[in-house]
Order: C-alpha cells, then structure tokens, then sequence
C-alpha cells in the first residue's frame, strides 16, 4: 500500500482538534527532548514533531523513524511547561498510521503483529513464541542466542502456552482490530 | 477488635505468569505475611500491553477491560496489578469504564460506546455503574505501610531474631524508572522526579537506601526486543551511576526495569568491556525478607547476577 492513501490532513485536524488542542502553545523550550531517552535515535525530536505538525509537514513526521521508536515513557509530557501531551501525540500518530504507514520500523512492526497475533490465539502472549518468531521474523536468528542459555537455565520462560478459556470471544473482538 | 481484612482481586499479567515469576511469587507471599488475601482473576487475558496500544486503542481498551469485569464478577473492585505496563491499562480502561458520558469529547465517547459494544459481544452484561481500584504493587504497599511498619515490628520483637545477613551487606540504591508517570489521568502519589516511595518502605523496615541521581532515568523498556543497542546504553548509564552513589545493588518495581538492568547486565558487561555485577532485586524480595521470608520463599535465586556480596 502507498503512504499517500494516508490522510494527512484528518490527522492533522484530529491532533489540533481533540488529542493535543494545546499544542499551539508550543514554545519550542526542548524540555521534552532533553528528557527523551530515545532522543539521539530519533530522527526527529519530540519539540521538531510539534513544529512540523504546525507546519502542516506531516508527511515527514510519518516517514520519520521517530513514532516508533517512542517508549511512550511519558517524560515529555509531564516535563512540557505548557502541560502539552507529546506521548498522547505520538501515539496518535502510531495508531492512525500503524496500517498503512510503509516507513515503520520494521522490527517494531513484526514484533506488535506477532504479539497481537498471539493474544488472539491464546489470550495471552506466549514469550517463547514471541521470541522465535521475533528472531526469525527479523532476520536476525538469535539475535539473544547469548543470553538465551542463560534463561533456560533459570526456568525464566514457560515451555508450553497457556490458553484462556475466554479465548473464542476475545478472539472475535480483537479480530476487528487488526 | 479483630480489623476486617483486605481481600483484593490479583492480575499477575503474562511476564509475572512467565519470565517474571520470582516477582509473582515475591509479591503473593509478601501479601501472605502482611495477612492481606488475594484472588487471582479467573481466566485472566493479557492486557495487550504496547503492541496493542501502539496499534489500536480500542483493542487495548477490550482486552484490559474484560480483565476489569472479570473481577467484578468475582465481586471485587480492587485490582492489583503489579506489572505497570498492566497496571497502566487496566488504569485507563478502569477510568474510560466510570466516565461519565456528558464529559467527554465526541472522540472520547465513540471510544467509550465502542467499547460496552465489544464488552457485550464478549458476553458480559453491563451494569450501570463501576468503581475499580487498580493499584500498581508501590502504591498498594504504600497505602498498607501500616501492616508493614506492625509486622516489622513484631519479626524484630522476636528474642533472638538477627536480620537477614544478605540483607545487611546490601548497600541499595532504589530505581523507579518511567513508571510512576502513568497512567496520565491517575492521582499521581508520589513525587514524580525525586520519588521516595521505595526509600519509605524501604525505610520501615530498618533499611536506608543511596542518594541515586537515575532514579527516574528510563532503561529503555519493551525496546530490549527490537533496539538492543539503545537499551544496553541506557541501563549500562543506570548501573554505571548506581555504583558512583556507592551502592552494589538496586531496587526496584518493574519486572521490564529487572529484565533490562539484570538479565541484560552480562551482555552489557560483552558489549562494554565491563565487570558490572549489581544485583537488580525487585522491592517485593527485599521486604519480604525483612519480614522474616527466607531467600527461597522470594526466589532470590531467580535473579541473573547473585546478590552475593
Ligand atoms: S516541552 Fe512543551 S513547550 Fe517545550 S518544546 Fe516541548 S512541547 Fe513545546
Ligand atoms: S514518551 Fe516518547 S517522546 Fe516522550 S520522552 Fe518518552 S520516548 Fe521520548
């Protein structure tokens, strides 16, 4: 599918309509991303993200590694002067583009679906599947091989998956959302 | 006049069912001794945590909602949920459930309606009005300091008792990371840039913690899983830090934290050139034990770098 069957523009108004009304406030201070963990992977930083919103630049927030590699750890927000929500932000993005969006981290993109995928089947996550899949998914087969032997040995990880008795109807519910 | 005890629904969520099961353990048999009782949450389903927030909102809602009416079937409106990522959820989901329909804006309502429609489809007949109480384990033990401060006091009383030994050649430092910001909307209870929760509890029972500047740094959390590097430098700078305060070893709260600065700590030791070896205890094992439970009851042997110092 191609980016441009994203609609920029709705998103745009959803973000000053309802999610971040207050983000016209912005006085470019940079407190949020001076607290941002993740801020030196980013390609944009959290205080940039505003301003290209305002710029109406959306295409190149989208195409930007920086909403998915957000933790959502929620720093910005409460360091904001302006009380401006820059987490409720980014996952707005996320989840309005999450289907279409062809620019997404393609790490993060496997492990969510896979994930999602999981809590359909089972109604919950089953984390040696998870990591397997993740693994392979990615190309890069064991990528924790060195720690792995580390947790067998612990008994850190359940070998066989739990299911939930409610799992039909959890089933039907979330089939709608993915 | 004997006090009416606690009773309280328990959420374990899919890590402390699984990777994380020293903390589960640590936590039910922390409660044992406190003399509060739990019940775990019959058939229970994962919370859909990041992915499913990351990816649809509504989809978060449904699954920790159904964890939420699960509960209350089994008559409870108090929740433990010690994960925060859980406990985040199911927070937000407790708050959309009580909301009121006048206050809320068109995008919020939609969410809301939606929402009692999956519910329904779920099987579940709604009632008109709900109160849940979800605690995270810190607040939790926070709001029952008094039952710890008592049981401190008679295990002390005890002729004859010695505190643990390991408990003494602990030089701790308590690390709270990202996750007394969230959820947004709740009451926050403690301090969100210099906490002292953990130093309290902590304090209650005769143990004094480090001046620790990380406290609230984040370890770089669920992205252990698909950014390694970034989380290596992130909690290589919070154990780095730990030992400048003069600590050997930290506390802490979230099973994610434990993972990333414990299970991790050997590989960021290959990919540093380091010798770090802090033991990262989770709050639950460190209190247990000062309550008189011993290293196996809280699986101490669990933890990846031994508290042996
Ligand atoms: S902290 Fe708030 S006001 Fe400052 S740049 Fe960031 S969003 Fe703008
Ligand atoms: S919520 Fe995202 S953008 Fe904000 S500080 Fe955390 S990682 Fe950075």
């Amino acid at each position: 599918m191609k980016k441009q069957e994203i609609d920029l523009n709705k998103i745009q108004e959803e973000l000053e309509g309802y999610i971040e009304p207050n983000m016209n406030y912005c006085c470019q201070c940079g407190k949020c991303s001076a607290g941002c963990p993740v801020v030196e992977a980013y390609e944009y930083k959290p205080h940039q993200i505003i301003s290209l919103i305002q710029a109406g630049q959306m295409e190149k927030i989208i195409n930007s590694n920086t909403i998915w590699l957000c933790v959502e750890c929620d720093i910005c927000s409460t360091r904001c002067p302006e009380k401006i929500s820059i987490a409720s932000i980014m996952n707005h993005l996320r989840v309005a583009t999450w289907q279409k969006n062809t620019k997404k981290d393609k790490n993060i993109a496997k492990f969510y679906k896979l994930f999602n995928f999981m809590v359909r089947f089972f109604g919950r996550s089953y984390e040696p599947g998870l990591i397997m899949g993740l693994n392979v998914g990615t190309g890069r087969f064991f990528n924790d091989a060195d720690i792995a032997a580390d947790i067998l040995k612990k008994r850190k990880i359940k070998i066989l998956p739990e299911f939930v008795k409610g799992r039909k109807e959890i089933g039907k519910v979330t089939k709608k959302y993915q | 006049m004997e006090e009416e005890k606690i009773k309280i629904a328990y959420y374990p969520g899919c890590s402390l069912n699984s990777t994380s099961l020293d903390f589960n353990v640590s936590i039910k048999r922390l409660l044992e001794v406190l003399g509060i009782e739990y019940e775990e949450i019959e058939d229970w389903n994962c919370c859909g945590t990041t992915p499913a927030h990351h990816t649809n909102e509504q989809l978060s809602s449904a699954l920790s909602a159904r964890n939420l009416l699960l509960a209350d079937k089994m008559g409870y409106d108090t929740i433990l949920s010690p994960c925060v990522s859980c406990y985040n959820k199911l927070g937000h989901a407790a708050k959309i459930i009580a909301s009121e329909e006048e206050g809320l804006n068109d995008f919020e309502l939609e969410h809301k309606r939606q929402l009692v429609e999956d519910l329904q489809e779920m099987g579940f007949k709604l009632k008109e009005n709900y109160d849940f109480k979800v605690y995270t384990i810190l607040n939790f033990l926070l709001k029952h300091r008094k039952l710890i401060k008592e049981k401190y006091r008679e295990v002390t009383q005890k002729s004859g008792s010695e505190p643990p030994r390991i408990l003494e050649r602990l030089s701790v430092a308590c690390y709270y990371g990202c996750a007394l910001l969230r959820p947004r909307e709740a009451e926050k209870f403690d301090d969100i840039e210099n906490p002292t929760s953990m130093e309290q509890l902590l304090g209650d029972v005769g143990i004094g913690c480090r001046k620790f500047q990380f406290k609230t740094e984040c370890c770089g959390a669920i992205l252990s899983l698909t950014n390694k590097d970034l989380v290596l430098k992130l909690s290589r700078d919070i154990l780095e830090m730990a030992l400048d305060c003069g600590a050997n070893s930290l506390v802490v709260f979230c099973q994610l934290c434990q993972q990333n600065l414990d299970l991790r700590q050997s590989q960021i030791n290959r990919h540093y050139k380091k010798d770090y070896r802090v033991p990262v205890l989770y709050l639950t094992q460190v209190l247990g034990m000062a309550l008189g439970l011993s290293e196996k009851e809280v699986m101490l042997d669990r933890l990846f770098v031994k508290p042996e110092i």
